[in-house]
């Protein structure tokens, strides 16, 4: 019975709601590259790491990818390694606090939102957005 | 994966061909017989559910003796994790020859900091655990440190002395 009872309360605990988003650290980027947004959405991403990513990137589009469920360095170092086989993707960078991803891709390519979709779940994670952008 | 404790020492192979499973090979020497124990291991992914800020497991895990398939094992182990909080636990029954054992144990940790991407992380842990042969609860501090694809967990309790795991992700 104890154990049952333990078992029980555990379950329980494990399906606890994630925290509310820490927002903190995530501002909307009000530079260059807004205007290029394909989508018309607002751009939530640190303004300060987007512009160390595309600092020397030219002719690129950028994807920027929402990731659930990246909480730990094991999950983000697998999806870097995973898009940095990809011989497509010039630049990958991992954002554990924000949960995002950015990838840059040459302008001529073209972007396959399934294929990064397909990437992540692999990696045993899930796909919420993706933005596309060119500079 | 390598692990040490004052009964055991042993070492643990597995690979993952896609995020529902996985399948290893365990080696296990028994320090007060010094015999080995080889075994295959399986691992199932039952459920996970990530959040924004969260994710939670389900897994359900099995092993078997190579030399005696009399030794054998499974359990149930579920975590759910935030880049600052973790728990876990797990329910185990082990059988091998003369004895059959059931454990259970639970984890809960703090992330003193949130580090970024490719820094060094720092586990603060507490474990407590409990088997129905000695049916003694035991408490104690785990501390866990990783740096990309290594991992380092080292824990301590009088009964048990000093428990270290070593993890390397390739």
């Amino acid at each position: 019975m104890e154990k049952l009872l333990l078992l029980g309360l555990l379950l329980t605990s494990s399906f606890l709601h994630a925290e509310p988003h820490e927002m903190g650290n995530m501002l909307s980027h009000e530079g260059h590259l807004h205007e290029a947004m394909v989508d018309g959405k607002e751009l939530v991403v640190d303004p300060k790491r987007f512009d160390l990513f595309v600092e020397g990137l030219k002719n690129n589009q950028i994807a920027l990818v929402s990731v659930q469920g990246m909480v730990c360095d094991f999950c983000a170092r697998g999806i870097a390694k995973t898009f940095g086989k990809d011989k497509s993707v010039t630049k990958v960078d991992v954002d554990l606090a924000s949960g995002k991803v950015l990838l840059a891709y040459p302008a001529a390519f073209e972007i396959s939102l399934e294929d990064i979709e397909k990437k992540i779940l692999n990696n045993g994670l899930n796909t919420t957005d993706i933005q596309i952008m060119s500079n | 994966m390598a692990n040490s404790n004052s009964l055991t020492d042993n070492i643990y192979w597995h690979y993952t061909p896609n995020i529902n499973y996985s399948v290893g090979l365990d080696y296990q020497k028994d320090k007060v017989s010094n015999e080995y124990f080889p075994s295959a291991r399986f691992t199932y992914l039952i459920n996970r559910k990530n959040a924004a800020q969260s994710q939670r497991n389900l897994y359900l895990k099995t092993g078997v003796g190579l030399n005696n398939s009399n030794n054998h094992f499974y359990s149930l182990a579920g975590d759910w994790e935030t880049r600052r909080l973790f728990t876990s636990f797990s329910i185990k029954q082990s059988s091998g020859v003369g004895y059959d054992m059931f454990e259970q144990s639970v984890k809960v940790g703090v992330a003193p900091y949130l580090g970024a991407y490719g820094d060094f992380h720092t586990w603060l842990m507490v474990e407590t655990k409990k088997n129905d042969l000695d049916n003694e609860r035991i408490t104690y501090p785990v501390l866990r440190f990783f740096k990309g694809g290594a991992a380092f967990e080292i824990s301590y309790h009088k009964k048990t002395d000093w428990d270290i795991h070593l993890m390397y992700r390739f």
